[in-house]
Order: structure tokens, then sequence, then C-alpha cells
């Protein structure tokens, strides 16, 4: 050590006083950086879920623009396929005719329904007579479904759900025609044995 | 090849960085100079190591190495030379690296610099800066590694993407280098601009800077020794820090108005104040520590600040990387938001505790008490309070109000522009108004009177700018308040530069540019901050004029028809559309003159710049810009009709009038040239004083109680 | 000059600091941000862009991540501003629009929480703190008065952390053989 670090310890007397220990105040604050800790760690757990990709499907209930009841639940035993879209985006515009195709293949052995996100009802229902969509459709104003249920990041998402309750798949983007009819053949194998 | 070089080099860095923990740690302990030394040494081996992969990096950009799944991700074959070197801090992976890399090198000349002083502190500053290293390396080598290379493998299923590997799997080729480069993503073009090449770097220099004022607090409290020796060390550091924080922050301010198209240069971006957090702190902190080294108080303030300093970087990078919010600036949302966050909060714990441990010991009692309230300290005490009163705003606007409200009610809510306005804008009245009465007082007391007297002729000068200003068209009492305030702090700092340099006449009899030459050699400090002050003011005369005197309009013009905003003629000339650029750009110019009093005075060609190739944001919208110390008539293209086959028929623009927003660039400057007075080195001793002590030292000296070491 | 060396010693008064707060909270209401427009008048009973733009500056784009309605050049955005273009065509109030936007899409659009409840949580917390931190503040002043009232001596104005002036030049001379 050198001199000068001798000429610093002289310098700094301890207080005769010091106390042992942590004291009422700084329990407190080091209470509150706890807390405060804690508050954005929980916080960023709940953003950082991601879409359920596994495991049973949040059931949910909604009013379509036909009026209809639809309850997820009520669908057991069936496939369904929960396609999540929006008439401002442009993938969706792309696979709306491959799902209408698909939903006239399968009518009646897949549940086809589509949730709107964020979108103005007489704009959606623009698009479902563009396309020529018969199946049903619905909007979630207030986010219900897409952001608490399945977490969406984005549209379009699809998800399908197998006749258990369970997801069976989920697709990030826009579907592929020729993936997903492959996919309901081979649910609806499984199904049948 | 280039891979391997990257990938062992980040290895060897990993384990030199955590023996020179360990080394440092015991070495002190044991009082083993050796161990101590060869930590030192092991953590000084980290720069260059990281040097080479980063090196290895950029080389593999250069030469298009896209099998490395970071050279796929950000470049393709199309990218210019320029945008392929930014690209190292592109993304995620090659950002995390070339923050490592900067650390290691602020740590590495700190550990020289610091050599043989401060004997006591430094074993532990190598440990604490080898800690914060050591986690950037770990996620950075296990989690998002810049050199994991696509491979196919025998049992490969994936009909989407091949995927990347870190280490090589078995049985594993090497996909077609023609596929990845036709495939390649190339950047993002919103990172295509001029200010990439700068506004990165900067911040993190910035940021980084940080580090070596929070590892020298740490190291204090960790060896208790708690005199100024820490402050001593730290105190260029943190100006350097504070420099290139403040630069990042006006670059980004910059860009943002050059390029995202919204005649603005400060959002309230959550990013953006992330970033903005660190500096309000740190400012306090540089601020604070002069009271501790002047009068030794505010030991415990200062410990929390810088503490806080730093806390709140490495929370602008975990939010930042993490998808806590969202943000225009978010990087993908990726798996490192866990340990960030759990790194951050133990640097917090740790430091929080230790800091009061130390306190409850008695080691960070003030040597003086505050003697009233215009002293110096209880100014620059209330000068912490209003930073910190501006951090916890802008805190709880950004992340504070909408993470609650999400855990508690589960509704999404936005603080917009609005509560940052007002929020924020008495608080930076208040700091100005600091600005100007802190240098008129005194250490110790300072009367009211005696400040009265000093704050006159910057009260006049001020009143007669306003009354300038008035004249000049600012006339409501919101407007002249703000610059009031603004300007008197400037009129403070050039008062007392003038009263300097006049003092300096009468002792040594020298013209006026001899003496202001030795005024600032002498004290650079003070008189470096006071530039810098002068900076922040005309900075605030920009912010103000631009705020609250901006004129916005969105029209739609025929070719060749003209309007009238704010006393600009405005014509709109036609469009040329399908300009096809080097890189691949399809860019879409439209033509605007501009005029004013009948004289001509620039062509604007607003523009839209569309990637075919780029995935993601393809397209970009570039202001036409007129800028005058004045002000910047800035006009983008809304959207243009075709009509009878004649493309851009009518063009839709929106025009913005920013009055005296150059006034904030040209405010950086100062800031910049003040700040780099202030930390320039200071002659203490003169050649002269130097040789006659060391003939004085000589001669065996009667009396003196210590030996001088050899 | 007797005056100019005499220090102050007076516990911190009550009458600045309660003057500093109400200067402070003048200052909050006081802000006035003057957006000076160029109102383009309507043309042909058409709805101008600056009057949607005025609205849409007072909505959050309900995609995008913290992006003013106005300066949102998106598709959906495009959208939505020709729907308030529209509203506004039909005679409803610009506070209108911004509520069925609200309502609609959630308290998320708005610059502040229009639910009461949230609107109160978000603004009076931190006036809350900062009131807290006040108090905090003057308790510490006057009992920092209440010990320099006690030990005069220690308030002296002294301009070193060592107070021998004769320790700093024997220190800057070991400094300098330390570095030689």
């Amino acid at each position: 050590m050198s001199q000068l670090d001798l000429l610093d310890e002289i310098d700094q007397q301890p207080d005769p006083s010091a106390k042992r220990g942590l004291g009422g105040g700084p329990i407190m604050l080091l209470a509150g950086v706890v807390v405060f800790l804690a508050v954005i760690g929980i916080a960023l757990v709940r953003q950082n879920q991601d879409q359920p990709t596994t495991g049973l499907a949040p059931d949910f209930t909604i009013t379509t623009f036909d009026g209809e009841v639809f309850t997820l639940s009520e669908q057991r035993g069936k496939i369904v396929i929960l396609n999540f879209w929006a008439s401002w985006c442009g993938p969706c515009h792309e696979e709306a005719p491959a799902l209408q195709r698909l939903a006239e293949r399968y009518q009646d052995r897949v549940v086809f329904l589509g949730v709107t996100h964020v979108d103005e009802p007489d704009d959606s229902k623009a698009f479902i007579e563009r396309y020529g969509i018969t199946y049903a459709n619905a909007e979630d104003p207030r986010d219900d479904i897409t952001k608490r249920l399945y977490r969406i990041t984005g549209v379009p998402e699809t998800f399908v759900i197998a006749p258990d309750g369970s997801v069976a798949q989920f697709f990030f983007a826009a579907i592929n025609e020729t993936e997903l009819a492959a996919l309901f053949d081979q649910l609806l194998e499984t199904a049948a044995t | 090849m280039i891979a391997e070089i990257g990938l062992i080099a980040l290895g060897l860095t990993f384990a030199a960085a955590i023996y020179a923990i360990f080394a440092s740690v015991v070495g002190q302990r044991l009082h083993q100079d050796r161990l101590i030394d060869s930590g030192r040494n092991a953590a000084l081996l980290t720069f260059p190591l990281l040097l080479i992969a980063a090196f290895a990096l950029l080389a593999a950009l250069l030469t298009q190495q896209y099998q490395i799944a970071y050279v796929w991700q950000v470049s393709d074959p199309n990218t210019p030379m320029f945008y392929r070197i930014t690209a190292l801090w592109g993304s995620q992976q090659g950002s995390l690296l070339f923050w490592s890399v900067l650390m290691s090198a602020f740590a590495f000349v700190a550990l020289l610099v610091n050599g043989r002083k401060n004997r006591t502190l430094m074993p532990y500053f190598t440990a604490y800066t080898m800690a914060v290293l050591v986690f950037f390396i770990a996620i950075t080598l296990f989690m998002e590694n810049p050199f994991d290379r696509f491979w196919i493998t025998p049992d490969l299923t994936a009909d989407s993407g091949v995927p990347a590997y870190t280490l090589i799997p078995p049985d594993a080729t090497a996909p077609s280098p023609a596929l990845l480069a036709s495939t390649a993503r190339g950047l993002n073009p919103l990172l295509r601009h001029f200010g990439m090449i700068i506004h990165p770097p900067m911040l993190y220099l910035g940021f980084v800077g940080f580090v070596i004022p929070f590892a020298f607090a740490m190291s204090a409290l960790a060896s208790g020794d708690l005199s100024s020796a820490w402050i001593k060390a730290t105190r260029r550091w943190t100006l350097i820090a504070w420099l290139f924080l403040s630069l990042g922050l006006l670059l980004g301010g910059r860009w943002a108005y050059d390029v995202l198209g919204w005649g603005g240069y400060w959002g309230w971006d959550p990013v953006e104040n992330a970033a903005f957090l660190p500096w309000l702190i740190g400012t306090a902190f540089l601020h604070s520590v002069m009271i501790q080294e002047k009068r030794g108080m505010l030991k415990t303030w200062n410990m929390f600040l810088v503490i806080f300093t730093f806390s709140a970087v490495i929370f602008g990078t975990f939010a930042t990387r993490s998808g806590l919010v969202e943000s225009v600036h978010s990087f993908a949302q990726s798996e490192i938001g866990m340990p960030m966050f759990f790194f951050w909060s133990s640097i917090t714990l740790v430091s929080v505790t230790l800091t009061l441990w130390r306190w409850r010991q008695g080691k960070l009692r003030d040597d003086h008490h505050f003697a009233g309230i215009l002293s110096r300290e209880s100014l620059f005490v209330l000068n912490n309070v209003v930073f910190i009163a501006l951090t916890l705003a802008i805190f709880w606007g950004s992340f504070g109000a909408p993470i609650l409200s999400e855990l508690l009610t589960g509704t999404e809510i936005t603080l917009g522009v609005d509560y940052f306005n007002a929020v924020t804008v008495p608080l930076f009245a208040v700091l100005y108004i600091l600005m100007g009465i802190a240098p008129l007082s005194a250490w110790g007391a300072t009367s009211a009177i005696r400040m009265g007297r000093s704050i006159i002729t910057p009260l006049v000068l001020t009143g007669a700018a306003l009354i300038g200003a008035f004249l000049l068209g600012a006339s409501s009492p919101g407007a002249l308040f703000g610059y009031g305030v603004v300007l008197f702090a400037g009129f403070v700092a050039l008062y007392e530069t003038y009263r300097g340099v006049l003092a300096r006449r009468r002792a040594h009899h020298e013209n006026f540019a001899t003496a202001l030459l030795a005024l600032f050699g002498r004290n650079r400090r003070r008189y470096g901050g006071f530039i810098v002050h002068l900076g922040i003011t005309v900075i605030g005369i920009g912010v103000i004029g631009s705020t609250l005197f901006q004129v916005e309009t969105q029209r739609t013009l025929l070719v060749g028809e003209t309007i009238d905003v704010d006393g600009y003629a405005l014509t709109y000339n036609g469009l040329l559309s399908g300009q096809v650029t080097g890189d691949g750009r399809i860019m879409t110019i439209a033509q605007v003159s501009l005029a004013r009093d009948g004289q001509a005075l620039a062509e604007l060609r607003p523009r839209t710049d569309f990637y075919p190739e780029a995935r993601g944001i393809n397209s970009q919208i570039i202001a036409g810009v007129h800028s005058t110390l004045e002000n910047d008539v800035y006009v983008l293209i809304s959207g243009f009709e075709t009509i009878n086959g004649v493309e851009g028929a009518t063009g839709t623009f929106k025009i913005y009038i920013n009055p005296l927003i150059n006034l904030v660039w040209w405010g950086g400057l100062i800031l910049i040239l003040g700040t780099l007075i202030s930390s320039a080195p200071a002659e203490t001793v003169t050649a002269a004083d130097r040789s006659r002590l060391r003939t004085a030292r000589a001669r065996p000296q009667m009396g003196s109680a210590m030996e001088s070491p050899a | 000059m007797n005056s100019l060396r005499r220090i102050s010693l007076r516990p911190i008064p009550f009458r600045p600091v309660l003057a500093l707060i109400v200067i402070l909270f003048f200052l909050r209401t006081l802000n006035v941000p003057m957006r000076v427009c160029a109102q383009d008048a309507a043309i042909d009973g058409v709805i101008s862009y600056d009057e949607v733009n005025a609205v849409a500056k007072e909505l959050y784009c309900p995609v995008c991540p913290n992006e003013l309605l106005s300066d949102c050049q998106t598709q959906a955005c495009i959208q939505w501003k020709t729907e308030i273009s529209d509203q506004l065509a039909v005679g409803q109030s610009p506070q209108q629009i911004i509520d069925s936007f609200v309502r609609r899409y959630g308290d998320r659009v708005a610059h502040v929480p229009q639910d009461p409840f949230l609107r109160a949580l978000s603004l009076v917390t931190p006036f809350a703190v900062a009131l807290v931190a006040l108090i905090i503040g003057a308790r510490t002043f006057l009992r920092w008065g209440r010990l320099a009232r006690r030990s005069p001596i220690a308030a002296d104005a002294k301009h070193d952390i060592s107070a021998n002036p004769i320790d700093n030049d024997y220190r800057a001379r070991l400094e300098r053989d330390l570095e030689n």
C-alpha cells in the first residue's frame, strides 16, 4: 500500500456511533426496491407469454356477425380452426380464398371460425362479402380473445384445435392450403381410430 | 474458419474474464500481489480477444459468408460496403458483441491508466468490470451467438428454413452458398441511414462508459475505502460517458427527424426514454460529485446516483431487448429477457445493500453540514432532486403506469405526449432556473442580498432579449416564460465568463483574447462547464421554438399549383418515379420548389424509397428539407394520384415549418465542445515548477516525517 | 464588510420552501403548449386534411407501437383517418370521435386513459410520490439545520477535503514522485 493510502485512512475516521446491521429506513428502501423489481419481473413474464401452441386451447364465447353464439368448448369432438384476421392486413387477403375453399371441402368435418382483430365491422363484412366467405366470423373489439387468451402478436395467425380441445398446430403467418389440408386429414384419421 | 476463430476468441474471453474476477478478489483478500496482477492481466487480455471476435464477424460480413446466420440476417449481396460495416451492430447478436467490445475497451484503458494508483480499489474494480462483462459474454456465447451457422443435418424434417447451430452437428453439411445468398434478408431499411454509423456506437459508448464509475463506486464500497479516491478516479470517465450518451441521444433525434418522417425528433417512445433516464441521473451525478470533491458532502447521494445511473443503463438495454414494452426500436423478442432481468435485479439489489451497509457503518458520513438554502450545496441537492423527479416521472409514463395498469386491471393504457409535456416542462424550467442561480451562489452560505447583486446583469440581459423575442413574434406568456428561463441560464454562463476575463485582465494586464484563453486553460472545469450550459441553453431555445411555434399542414396539389404556408410559396412540379439506385431501392421523387417573397429558395425533393427485396418494413419516407438558422421547411410525400395515366398528377404533401430547430443541433455541438474542454487534462504543474521541485527533492529534506517511497 | 462574512445559520425557513412549492404547482398549470396550425378552410364542404389530423393527433394508432394516428402511414391508419373524415363530415365533434375510438379500441389509443380509475392512478401517482419526497426532503433539511446550529464550526466554509493545506502540497509531491 502506498503512503497516500495511509493518508486516506487517517482521513476517514469511522464514526464511533456506527450501528450494526440495517435499520428501519434502509430496510424500507430495500423493501421498496425489491417490490419494484418484482413488479417489473412479473410484467416481463406476462409479456413474454407466447401464443398457446400446446395444451388445452383457451375457452371462450363469442357472438358472430350473424348473431349466433359460439363457445369453443361446445365444439369438443370436432376439429376447430381458429383464424385471426383483419381487413387491412395484406396476407389475410391472400389466404382468404384458400380458407374458403378448405371450408367448403371440409364442411361438416371441420369447424371454421374467423375472429377479427382491431377491425371495423363494416370493413370486415365487406371483406367477407368480397371473398364469399360462408363460415362464421366474429369481431373481438376489446381484444379479450386475441390479446388476453391467445396472445397473438399480429395477423394473420391461425390455431388448429384437435377434437380433444388441445392445440394441434399454430400457424404464425398466412396458411398454406396443402399443408392445412394434410393436417386436417391426419387429425380426422386419428379421430376415426 | 472465420466462425471458428470468432467462437474460440469469445470462449477464451469468457474464461479470462471469470479468471480475472476470482484472481482479483482472492488476491485482494489474501494480499497476494501476484494473484492480483495476474487477474489484472487476464482482464486486460479480454480486450484484444474481443477485438479478434469482432473483426472475425466484420470479416464474415465483408466477405459475405451467408452460412453464418447473422450475416444472412443483416446483409444481402446488394448491400453497399458502408452498410455492411454498420451491420456489425445492426441486429441483436452483433450489437451484443459490439457492446462487449466497447466495455472491455473501457476497462482496458481504465486498468492501464490506474496502473499504480488506487491500489486498494483496483482489484475490486477489475472484479466488477469483469463481472458485468462475463454476463454479456455469457448471453452472447450461449444464447445469441453471432457465429451460429446454418447446417443441413440428415434427420432434418423442417421444411421452412435450415436451422442454425453454434457447434457443428454430426453428419452436417453446409447449405449451398448460392441459395443462402439469394435468400439473405438484408439490412432493415430504417437502418440504412448515415446515422447508423454513429448513433448506436455513440449510444453504446455512453452506456458502457458508465460501467467505469459504477465499478469504482462498487470497489470503494467493497474495499471500505470511501474517501474521495474513487470520485477522483472516475471524474473524467463520467464526463466521457456523459458526452457519448448526450451525443447518442442527439444523433438519435436527428436520425428520427431525417428518416422517420413525422417532422419531429423526440417522440417520448419508451425506448427513447429508456436511453434518456441514465442521461438524467448521470447528469445529476456529474454535478453532485463536485460537492463531494469540494466539500466532502453528499457521499450517500453520490453512491446512490452512480448506482442508479448504471442500473438505468442496464434497465435500458434490458427493456429494449426483452420486449418489456412495445416500441419501434425493440429488437425482435428473444429469450434473453429473463437473464437480463435477473442480472439487472442482482446488481441493483447488491449495490443498494452494500451502500446501505456502509452507510450504517458510518463510513459515508459527510465532512460538513449544510449552511443555508442558497448555498451551492443546497442548490445542488435541489438539482439532484429535480433530475430524479424527471427520471421518475418519465419512467412512470413509459413503464410504470402502463405496466401497473396491465397487471392490476388488464387494460392497456398509454401515457402520451400530453402527459410528458405536462410533467417535464415545469421540471425543465426549474432546472434552467437552477442553471442560472447555482453558478452565482457560493460554497457555504450565500445571503440572498449577495446573490441578488450578481443576478442583476443577467436578468437585465434576459429582459432585453425577451423584448426582442416579443417583437419577433413570440407573444404568448408560455413562450416568453420558457425563453426567459432558458436565456437567463445562458446569460449567467456568458456573464460569469466575462467577469472572469475582466478579473484576469485586471490582475495580469492581458488583452481580452489572451485572458480568455488563460481563463479556460487555468480552470477548464468551470468554464468548460459554462460552455456546456450555453449549449443546453441553445438547445432549449431550439426546442421551445420548434415545439411551440411549429406550423403543420397537409394539402393536395395539382402539378404546377402553388400554395402559401406561413409566408412560403411551395409549388409542386411533378413526380419522378421508378428511379432505381445502386442498392436496389426504387425511389419515387416529388419535385417541389420553395420560394419566399418572390425569391426562389430551394428545390426540395421529398421521396419514398421502396425496397423490393426486404421483408418486414420495406419502404421509407424521406423528407425534402430546406434548413436555415431561422427554421426548417420540411416536406413529406403523403400520397399521389395517377390521372389519365399521368403518375403524380396530384400530390398530397405534409408540410412542416419548424422554427429554430437547427439550434438544437448547433447547441449539441456547443455542448460537445464544452465537454471536451472540461475533460481535457489540466496542467497542474508548469514545467518550470516541476524542474524546481526535482532539484529541491535531490537535497535531503529536514524534518519530513515520511520517506519518499521508492 | 461583516455582513459578508457572517454565515446564515438559520434552519431552512419554511417561507422559501413554500414559495418554491407554490411556484412548482403554478408552473404545472401554466403549461400551454400552443400549436399554431395552418387551418385549411374546408373546400366545398369537404373536410380538410388538417381538420382530420387535428383529431388524429389526439389518438394513437391501435396497431402500431407508440405512433400517433396522424403520423402513421400504414393502410390501416389511412382507413381510420378516412373514417374520421367521414365522421367530421356528418357533424360529429372531435371529442365524440375520440370517444368512439376509445370505446372500440380501448384506453391505449388515447393520450391519457379515459377510464376514471386508471386516469387517477396514472396522473395522481407522480404527484403523490412528489409530495412524499418533498415531505421527506423538508424534514431532512430541518434536521440538517438543527445539526448546523448545534455545531457551528462544522458549517464553516472550507474549500478542500483535507483541512490542512500543507497536506495537499505534500500529497501533490508524493503523487508526482509515484508517477516518475
